[in-house]
């Protein structure tokens, strides 16, 4: 048999939990303990030692309470009646050392002041009134200390009480919402007894003016923390005969006072900061206004931001019929905030705001504002109560907890999103005010040292590993906020015409249909269907697709056009649904999902693509996708897909089909901003001239087939204007001329029918409705126009050139790039024209005198009726045609021997000239910048509505939509116009300057 | 329906008003009205009344010629002259297109643009203009000289004299619509009289100026005389300017006050003059709009015809009047070029937009002018480095032609309207054969 032998008491101090084990050893016998630490018992179940290892911090603990007892002994029989008291109640004992253990701050303030040891021991919960009353009182008898000090002291004592009830509460988030009640009741009667003392300090004339201070915020809303800023409204009326301008003087010196009075540090510590930004105008607004001016101001100028901090405005301390007054007068206007004109950018600007203002070094320490932290929970019951609020009163809560509550009742969240959020916001919570409990400092921040964070997670009944585990646990917790504050505003939206789950209440589809407007959905019941067609029924694939919607119906959300991105979606969900990969790619692919919903709500040219091409959404898969290919590999393609048919018109149907998938390809790419404005010129320019060749080849081959003749003559397409110069857009036409060369031997006559009868099928072919957009042909600038043949040998061409050629045809010619056909006949014709529009010497004055009156006279006729000559993207002024009028007659007099200006692209020949002084660096600037955004705009009113625009879109959501393409942001409307107007106003005096000449 | 509208249904009601009278201005300053009755009036608030902008100076292309007028219901007046029962009440419009936004033609737009981007900078704008109107015996002839109705001089008390009472009529009137009148006395024209509004914000301002010149005109209507605010009708006496102290609030504080500094007047404040002088000729074809601004500008005496400032020096462009000790919130500067015809939107858009340019970009404040610019000779000018305003309405438009600042605060639309609108008036007039051609060349040619 062996008897253990009794633990040794050092030992028996370590396994309690004291990190320095020796100190607290010689603590323990510390003389300040006599009465209460027997030395046998030390380590017993129920000593002392035991109890205070109970708290967050034992060592800490055991050391106030050393320092307590002494500051006890020094006053009188406080000591007594303390240790008398420690010694037989066991409740009294825990309340203490709990609070002992977890705030230095507040050892410090019962050594200060150990009399106050009661309002630990024997805490109650009080009512505002009776926390009032307390304050005032202290304040009306400050006995020998100014009465700011008193009111420290005194505010103190009653924090003990909160802090003993809380700390010794099982579970912290249980009783989170009545300590943060009481937190706020407390700082309200703070506000109250300071108005008394400014009162005080002011004399008779506080008597003039009637001040009510109104909380907002968290003491608004009965949530405060320890120590926050206390966020407050002024609001005052003159008294009874009083002049209002006097009176309202009078009450801005009482709210200067009462703000110093809570905010200055004194001899006695300094409660916290009396924040007044949310007034009106903020920092700039007066600091006390009359409730008919906050009223004129909330009617007039508030933007929606306010709105949303009114929802917490309470009176909470001076005269209560003005403060009643006030909110009487501006809480209606709250629920009116989402019927306003800008509610819906308004409120995606706040989400992205809040979303941005993180201070980048601190975002991984924030409990309060980094993603997934309490303001996100806040901001999305908020908004959510703004929305619904509207039509929903139970829903008018100012706190946080309670509202969410309403929202889960009413359905407007779903129950187990709002439980497991109103879980992690306690928590949080919690894990916030022992943060600040500590110090009693105004944090948000998670502590770095392993001393803090091991208490923090013992304050927070964490006893294994209580560092790692706070931690782990606060990123779970952050984890799951962030998940939820995601989809809490659109999962619901589902269970209006999808039941989700049993025991959720629907959303009404009036609140869904609120909700969808508030989103951005002009046609919210459209909307709506198209929810229910996706996620109705019982299939694998309706249940993925109520995974995904949630956060696909946010990205929707962030576009201009989030109904036509959903009806596309729609349709192309119905289209693919059934096929293995489609939803698997969108669950699975990472950003796949995320770009499709952004490009589909973004543009409808792409999603009209899509729609005929539903395959293409792998493109979106990875970044290769979306990368436009090379001519060569597109021209291999379309010619081996038209090489496996024999009939002409399936064997160019087959190129399109191509076509139309690189053309979405380029699509995104260019929505995605990855490629850029010359890229994405020549990349449109690839396609069309493969599409050329692949047509030119397979003309010709029908054309032999068909007359049984042997080819006779070498074709080749010429591109002109954008074509030629590689700068096509979206809505650009093919400009061409078609040229034929006899093969040697062949008959001139016979090749000339034959090369025409190809050139007609060609025109035909790209001409017909297909797959892709149609593709214009247009070879109006052949010689002699319209009345010419449409194709001509390469002789005749010479001959014409030598015998009639107009300075307006080698203008034209700058631009001529061989794009299709044969190589040999595109040497031969770019040397022939090489002389026409280079031509040595330059121009004659006269030509020059030529030119400028053709521009001129162009300007006076050719606008179309009614098109606005200042935002006309080609004629307009400063427009397209004004550079490239610049930058065309530079190159027909100089180009001859500055062979750097040999280029068909109008920015590569702008750029040449710059570098050679021929145009100064300031108007070939402007000059630049007017074309690049003339076109860039040009492409995204394609890309947005689907169709092409000459002229910047004066509807205002046209508008908007190509301002986002643009990267302007929400809101473009006439910012659009007039950002193009001054460009190309200063574009249009360069154009002067240069064209014209000064 | 928000409370002030509710205010305005109501008055109308309890006042008995059979119209209301929906007021907006065109971009050459000129008020326009449409009339609707009472029952209108809810509609208009909430959705704005149609009218075709195309026969409105300066606003829309014919092809898109709907707008809507929404009138703002804190401008709710009641007029004074159409009678106290069954009455007519006025308002002042926004005015913007059929999509909701608001319109770019808008000079009211104009000027609240302005205002929000010095609200940005932390600014409000107040203003406080000084008004110079001729009065005239009515039924002029053209051909013949306008003719005062009397020939009094400056302060000049003239007993019995229509002038006071006129101007005791006007400013009764202007009192009873809440415009509140600062000052009034003859002024030095015979004729010519003056009256100061109070301070106020730069909106209510520019909408009380142009109250003012209804009631003016008015006022004369019923006491049988003509009252003109044309900026030069007699060569040999001054013309009318409207010049206008200005001043930056930040929240209650003046931002132009600095106890200590030269003339009490802050960095804030001096870099405000610096912009105003250094955008002055710019600015010239807004503030003084007409052919005939320049024959007052140019005509001497108390009109500035150069970019100087100086301190009680009249005839500098910016003056910073006298400081009173125990009046910190007071200090301000005078723009005295501004004549009484232009357009008060737009005038103080530009002007607020000049000063705040000089702010943000810290313009150097150049030397005061001591001196009477004119009594300098050209050399001296020269030598102190002070350039003339332009000398006609021709040489404004071709300096804002360039620019930026200009075309910026109007806005591309009414700065494209404007440039073109005035090089056909400057066309027109240099068309006219007039009398000083004839009465000089005739005899001798």
């Amino acid at each position: 048999m062996s008897s253990r032998a009794p633990e040794s008491v050092p030992a028996g101090v370590a396994r309690l939990g004291f990190t320095d084990p020796a100190r607290a050893n010689a603590l323990l016998d510390d003389p300040a303990l006599d009465g209460l630490a027997g030395t046998p018992d030390r380590i017993d179940a129920g000593g002392l030692a035991e109890a205070l290892s109970r708290t967050a911090d034992p060592d800490g603990a055991l050391l106030g309470l050393v320092r307590v007892l002494e500051s006890a002994a020094a006053s009188g029989g406080v000591r007594g009646d303390l240790v008398d008291r420690l010694g037989r109640d066991a409740t009294a004992r825990r309340r203490l050392f709990a609070v002992l253990g977890a705030s230095g701050a507040l050892v410090d303030h019962l050594v200060a002041h150990p009399e106050h040891w009661r309002a630990a021991t024997d805490a109650v919960p009080r009512d505002a009134d009776d926390r009032r009353a307390a304050l005032v009182a202290a304040v009306g008898d400050p006995g020998p200390v100014p009465p700011a000090d008193a009111l420290r002291v005194a505010y103190r004592e009653q924090l003990l009480g909160i802090a003993a009830l809380d700390l010794v509460a099982d579970d912290a988030s249980r009783v989170l919402p009545e300590t943060a009640a009481a937190l706020a009741d407390l700082a309200a009667a703070a506000l109250e007894a300071a108005l008394v003392i400014a009162r005080a300090e002011v004399g008779e004339a506080a008597d003039t003016c009637r001040l009510a201070v109104v909380a907002m915020g968290k003491t608004g809303g009965r949530e405060l923390n320890y120590v926050s800023d206390v966020d407050v409204i002024f609001v005052a009326e003159p008294a009874d005969g009083v002049a209002e301008n006097a009176a309202l003087v009078v009450a801005t010196d009482l709210a200067t006072r009462l703000m110093r009075l809570c905010s200055a540090s004194t001899p006695a510590g300094s409660l916290w900061q009396v924040d007044p930004a949310l007034r009106p105008e903020g920092k700039n607004g007066p600091l006390v206004r009359t409730v008919a001016s906050h009223r004129a101001y909330y009617e007039r100028w508030a933007k929606t931001w306010e709105f949303q901090a009114l929802l917490k405005a309470r009176p909470v301390a001076g005269d209560a019929e003005v403060g009643a007054a006030y909110v009487d007068a501006v809480r209606p206007m709250v629920w009116q905030a989402s019927a306003r004109d800008n509610f819906v950018p308004d409120v995606q600007a706040m989400r992205r705001r809040v979303e941005d203002h993180i201070p980048k070094a601190e975002a991984e320490r924030q409990i309060k504002l980094g993603p997934g932290g309490l303001r996100d929970v806040e901001f999305s019951v908020q908004l959510l109560q703004l929305v619904h609020g509207r039509a929903d009163e139970t829903l008018r809560s100012a706190s946080t907890l309670e509202a969410l509550e309403a929202l889960s009742a009413g359905g407007y969240i779903g129950r187990d999103d709002a439980a497991v959020l109103e879980a992690a916001y306690r928590w949080l919570r919690a894990l916030e005010h022992r943060v600040q409990l500590s110090r009693l400092r105004r944090t948000h921040l998670m502590p770095t040292s392993e001393q803090d964070l091991r208490r923090l997670g013992r304050a927070l009944g964490l006893r294994r590993d209580p560092a790692d585990s706070v931690q782990e646990q606060w990123r779970a917790r952050r984890r799951e906020v962030r998940r939820l504050h995601e989809r809490i505003f659109y999962r619901p939206l589902l269970s209006a015409v999808a039941r989700l789950s049993d025991q959720d209440v629907r959303l009404s589809p009036e609140a869904a249909r609120a909700r969808l407007s508030a989103l951005g959905f002009r046609d919210p019941a459209g909307a709506l269907r198209h929810l229910e067609a996706l996620t109705s029924g019982v299939s694998r694939r309706a249940a993925i697709q109520r995974q995904l919607l949630p956060v696909m119906l946010q990205w929707f959300a962030d576009e201009a056009d989030p109904d036509t991105g959903l009806l596309a979606f729609r349709k192309i969900s119905d289209e693919l649904g059934a096929t293995h990969w489609y939803l698997r790619l969108l669950r699975d692919e990472g950003s796949a999902a995320e770009r499709l919903a952004h490009t589909l709500a973004r543009s409808r040219y792409a999603g009209a693509l899509l729609e005929q091409a539903p395959e293409c959404v792998q493109f979106l898969a990875d970044a290769e996708g979306m990368t436009p290919r090379p001519r060569a590999e597109v021209l291999r393609r379309m010619r081996s897909a038209a090489g496996r048919k024999d009939d002409p018109e399936a064997a160019v149907l087959a190129a399109r089909t191509i076509r139309r998938s690189e053309l979405f390809r380029v699509a995104v790419a260019d929505l995605g901003g990855t490629i850029t404005l010359p890229q994405l010129g020549a990349a449109m320019t690839d396609l069309t001239a493969a599409l050329l060749e692949t047509t030119l080849e397979v003309a010709h081959r029908a054309v032999c087939d068909r007359t049984g003749e042997e080819p006779l003559t070498a074709l080749l397409v010429v591109g002109m204007g954008r074509l030629g110069g590689g700068e096509q857009g979206y809505g650009s036409d093919a400009d061409v001329l078609f040229v034929h060369d006899p093969l040697p031997g062949a008959d001139e006559q016979a090749a000339q029918h034959q090369a025409m009868e190809v050139v007609k099928l060609l025109i035909a072919l790209l001409g017909r409705g297909g797959p892709d957009p149609r593709l214009d042909v247009d070879a109006g600038l052949r010689p002699e126009g319209k009345n010419g043949p449409l194709v001509r040998s390469l002789a005749s061409y010479r001959e014409y050139y030598a015998r009639w050629s107009l300075v307006w045809e080698a203008q034209a010619l700058l631009r001529a790039t061989p794009v299709a056909g044969d190589p040999g006949v595109a040497e031969r014709f770019t040397e022939l024209v090489d002389s026409i529009r280079w031509p040595s010497g330059g121009l004659t004055p006269a030509q020059v005198r030529e030119i400028r009156t053709l521009k001129a006279r162009m300007e006076s006729e050719r606008l179309p009726r009614g098109a606005d000559r200042k935002t006309h993207f080609k004629l307009g002024h400063g427009g397209l045609s004004d550079v490239e009028w610049v930058v065309q007659l530079l190159q027909l007099r100089w180009a001859h021997d500055r062979p750097e200006l040999r280029t068909a692209s109008t920015l590569g020949a702008l750029e040449a000239a710059q570098r050679l002084g021929l145009v100064s660096d300031e108007h070939a600037a402007a000059l630049a910048a007017s074309w690049r955004l003339a076109s860039t705009m040009r492409n995204a009113s394609v890309l947005f509505r689907g169709k092409p625009s000459d002229a910047v879109p004066t509807y205002d959501r046209d508008a908007d939509g190509v301002a986002r393409i643009l990267g302007l942001g929400t809101g473009g409307g006439q910012d659009l116009a007039e950002h193009y107007r001054r460009v190309a106003r200063r574009a249009r005096a360069a154009f002067e300057e240069e064209f014209y000449g000064a | 329906m928000d409370r002030q509208q509710e205010f305005v249904l109501r008055t109308i009601e309890e006042r008995d008003i059979r119209f209301v009278r929906l007021w907006f201005t065109d971009v050459l300053g000129t008020l326009k009205s449409v009339a609707i009755a009472p029952a209108e009036l809810e509609g208009a608030f909430a959705e704005g009344i149609g009218f075709d902008g195309s026969s409105i100076e300066g606003f829309v292309r014919v092809y898109e010629s709907d707008m809507l007028a929404q009138p703002d219901p804190g401008t709710f007046q009641v007029l004074p002259w159409r009678g106290d029962t069954g009455g007519t009440a006025r308002m002042f419009c926004d005015i913007s297109t059929p999509d909701g936004s608001r319109s770019m033609a808008d000079p009211r737009n104009v000027l609240q643009r302005a205002l929000a981007k010095a609200a940005d900078m932390g600014f409000t704008f107040y203003t406080h203009p000084e008004i110079e109107f001729y009065l005239l015996k009515p039924g002029w002839v053209p051909g013949t000289a306008p003719e005062p109705i009397d020939t009094s001089g400056y302060f000049d008390h003239t007993p019995h004299g229509s002038s006071a009472d006129f101007r005791r009529a006007a400013i009764t009137m202007l009192e009873t619509m809440g415009i509140s009148v600062e000052f009034s006395h003859h002024e030095a024209g015979p004729g010519q009289n003056e009256i100061d509004l109070r301070y106020a914000d730069a909106l209510s301002t520019a909408d009380n100026v142009m109250t003012f010149r209804t009631v003016v005109k008015e006022v004369a209507l019923e006491q049988g005389i003509y009252a003109s605010f044309m900026p030069k009708v007699f060569a040999q006496h001054p013309g009318s300017g409207m010049h206008t102290h200005m001043s930056l609030f930040e929240g209650d504080t003046n931002a132009f006050h600095e106890p200590g500094a030269p003339y009490q007047l802050s960095k804030v404040g001096r870099q405000f003059i610096a912009g105003l002088l250094h955008h002055g000729a710019e600015t010239a074809a807004v503030t003084n709009q007409w052919v005939n601004s320049y024959k007052r500008l140019w005509g001497g005496g108390e009109a500035p015809a150069h970019l100087t400032w100086g301190h009680n020096n009249r005839s500098a462009l910016v003056r910073v009047p006298m400081y009173k000790p125990d009046k910190g919130q007071s200090t301000r500067v005078e723009v005295r070029s501004i004549d009484t015809a232009c357009n008060p939107y737009l005038t103080y858009a530009v002007l607020l937009a000049a000063g705040l340019k000089g702010i943000e970009e810290g313009y150097e404040l150049p030397q005061e002018t001591e001196d009477d610019v004119w009594s300098l000779t050209d050399s001296e000018r020269r030598a102190m480095g002070i350039r003339p305003l332009p000398a006609s309405l021709s040489e404004a438009i071709e300096i804002m032609e360039d620019s930026e600042l200009v075309a910026e605060t109007l806005g591309e639309h009414v700065f494209d309207f404007f440039l073109r609108n005035k090089r056909a008036e400057w066309l027109d007039y240099r068309n006219q054969v007039t009398a000083f051609e004839l009465e000089r060349y005739l005899p001798s040619l």
